[in-house]
């Protein structure tokens, strides 16, 4: 808006919408007093215009983070730019409450600040200018759509029965170990395992007994492996877990303690009381593997040797 | 007696911008080069009298000239006109013997009076013997140009708030359509890690967005240079990009609007994303444009590992206006 087209007598109305436009509007000096102080402001800070003209900003409202408005505001004196800062950097600069205090989800107002250098007749920035939008709707959804992602891709790679990864997420697990290991010169061991006689079990008990088996000795395997240990569904009663850092002697020992511990477990389901075992075959890392699958692959003959030698038992790869 | 008067600018546009600011009642010829090594040819061919040179050429830039004119002792007096402004490029080439520090875009009654300053008169002078052929110029050349002094402001406020040297080098123009757009980009590589903030700007018939692209191994130079303390997180990233793209795209879409007359309305910018690479910038664009005008300048910063590249994108319906305005600039 050019000065020349605006009438004295304008002015009233013109000053009318500033004070009324949804938008917060602030004028500073260089030390930070305040000149403008709009409707908005007053509203939703519960401070009067009369009570903070011509006082410190910082004095009048506490909870702003001074140094960091201190920060942008020197830099538009300085540069003679504006500058713009989001609510993902900061949620908010004036604490405000959410405007919608009843149907909103948010507690307070998300906040992106705009900061314009106010130039005086004679071409020095001795004011800034400050707007204040109100972005609670678009912040509170773009977090929520963040969150639902998040739980969506978490849901896509979790096994629903037992809360294990699924098969494709631990595959990729695993392919990322290989990687690592083999960059990084790590050892690590993989394990897979399956239910003997599964098939057994659902044909006796019944589908829902077979599930209970699964849920159960997916509750063993987490209480016996260790937080950084990776373990997976890979199959119907087929598990696998990734051992970092753990050589094949020391998987053994893991592989015979969880073997003992399922053996030992009765599983109650209805009126039955279900015992069962597990085979379980472990391969080291090796520089004689090309890719991941050749890796488990081994792990896989290590687990058919079990079946072949008696089941309920663990076995290393060899050669 | 007729002064032998070089024009030195790899753009065309440029070139031509020049030859229109000096003085109608000038006896002069005008020559032209299009890099140093050029203009150095010209010199000791006796064309150069008066030498008005570009900073940012390709082959043999501004500053390497100079050092040429100053090794050969060549009889010239070199006038930079240079759409960098920053001090520091106004210091180094007046150590390097430039006579004066002309801002693009050249003002006609500033060269009168400088000229003036050295004992070159000309209101006596009754003929003007510049031919300059105005009609017809390469308009990618113009856009260039446009840009180029655009990027020069937007480096002058990045140097002052980064207290250093940005390297200025020679903006890129392309016509793309959306779904070509990595290829705008000649600084970004598709596998860099990446952080983007964007900012819509129209007016007066021109509008498009200005795409800040930041690449990620930039951040621990670029928050020593801020004197930032503490650990460079995420949230710490977020608030040096945010510094840069405020600076960056408003002193440029800034030195466009006011090159071309107009007012840009600026909208809020917007963070693309963190840790992405290009391609996830156009994730959730839905628009269909067959062609766009981009403008890539990449900003460098002297003996720092700071890269990062502000993207011009201008809709296909904006560029009959803008093209009207850029012709403005030759009169």
């Amino acid at each position: 808006m050019e000065s020349g087209q605006v009438n004295i007598k304008d002015i009233h109305w013109l000053m009318d919408m500033l004070q009324s436009i949804d938008v917060g509007l602030v004028v500073l000096d260089k030390d930070y007093n305040v000149l403008v102080w709009n409707s908005f402001m007053e509203n939703h800070s519960g401070i009067g215009p009369a009570i903070i003209k011509d006082k410190n900003l910082f004095d009048m409202c506490p909870t702003i983070p001074q140094n960091w408005f201190r920060q942008k505001a020197e830099s538009v004196f300085l540069l003679k730019s504006s500058t713009f800062t989001v609510w993902e950097q900061r949620p908010y600069l004036f604490e405000f409450k959410n405007y919608r205090p009843i149907t909103g989800s948010a507690e307070f107002m998300y906040q992106n600040i705009t900061l314009i250098p106010l130039l005086s007749a004679d071409n020095q920035v001795r004011h800034v200018g400050v707007l204040i939008y109100d972005v609670t709707d678009i912040a509170v959804s773009k977090i929520k759509l963040k969150e639902a992602n998040t739980k969506l891709e978490s849901l896509s790679k979790t096994d629903h029965l037992t809360q294990l990864n699924n098969r494709g997420a631990w595959e990729q697990q695993l392919e990322k170990e290989f990687k690592r290991s083999n960059r990084a010169d790590h050892i690590c061991s993989v394990v897979m395992f399956d239910i003997d006689h599964f098939k057994k079990v659902n044909d006796t008990y019944g589908h829902q007994a077979g599930d209970e088996v699964i849920r159960r000795t997916s509750a063993l395997l987490q209480e016996t492996m260790r937080l950084t240990d990776i373990a997976g569904r890979y199959g119907g009663e087929e598990f696998g877990v990734i051992l970092v850092d753990t050589n094949a002697e020391n998987a053994l020992i893991f592989t015979e303690r969880l073997r003992q511990r399922i053996e030992a477990e009765t599983v109650e389901f209805d009126k039955f009381k279900i015992n069962y075992t597990v085979s379980l075959g472990v391969a080291e890392i090796s520089k004689d593997c090309e890719t991941y699958q050749q890796w488990l692959e081994r792990a896989d003959k290590a687990l058919y040797v079990c079946k072949e030698t008696g089941r309920n038992r663990s076995e290393v790869y060899k050669e | 007696m007729t002064t032998q008067v070089l024009i030195c600018d790899d753009s065309s546009f440029a070139r031509k911008q020049m030859a229109r600011a000096l003085p109608d009642n000038w006896d002069i010829k005008v020559h032209y080069a299009e890099n140093g090594v050029e203009a150095l040819d010209q010199i000791r061919q006796g064309h150069g009298e008066i030498l008005f040179l570009d900073l940012n050429m390709p082959v043999m830039d501004g500053y390497q000239t100079l050092e040429g004119i100053r090794n050969e002792d060549l009889p010239t007096m070199p006038i930079v006109v240079s759409g960098d402004i920053q001090p520091e490029a106004m210091d180094r080439v007046k150590k390097l013997g430039a006579l004066e520090f002309i801002k693009k875009p050249v003002d006609g009654h500033l060269i009168g009076q400088i000229l003036n300053n050295y004992g070159i008169s000309f209101e006596d002078e009754v003929s003007k013997t510049v031919e300059v052929e105005i009609d017809g110029y390469d308009l990618d050349d113009s856009y260039k140009e446009l840009a180029n002094v655009a990027m020069g402001r937007a480096a002058d406020l990045l140097a002052r708030l980064l207290k250093a040297f940005v390297i200025m080098p020679i903006p890129n123009v392309k016509h793309l359509g959306i779904k070509e757009l990595e290829m705008a980009l000649d600084n970004v590589k598709a596998d860099d890690s990446i952080s983007a903030v964007c900012q819509g700007f129209i007016g007066a018939g021109v509008a498009g967005e200005a795409l800040l692209i930041f690449n990620e191994s930039s951040y621990t130079d670029i928050a020593e240079l801020m004197r930032f303390e503490g650990e460079i997180d995420e949230a710490a990233q977020l608030e040096l990009l945010m510094d840069i793209s405020s600076v960056l795209c408003n002193a440029c879409l800034n030195g466009i609007a006011n090159q071309l007359d107009i007012n840009f309305s600026l909208g809020h910018p917007m963070v693309i994303g963190q840790h992405i690479h290009f391609d996830d910038i156009l994730k959730g664009a839905a628009s269909t444009w067959k062609e766009l005008l981009t403008i890539e300048m990449g900003y460098q910063i002297e003996n720092k590992n700071i890269n990062c590249d502000l993207l011009l994108l201008i809709t296909e319906d904006s560029i009959d206006t803008l093209n009207e305005r850029v012709s403005y600039l030759l009169e």
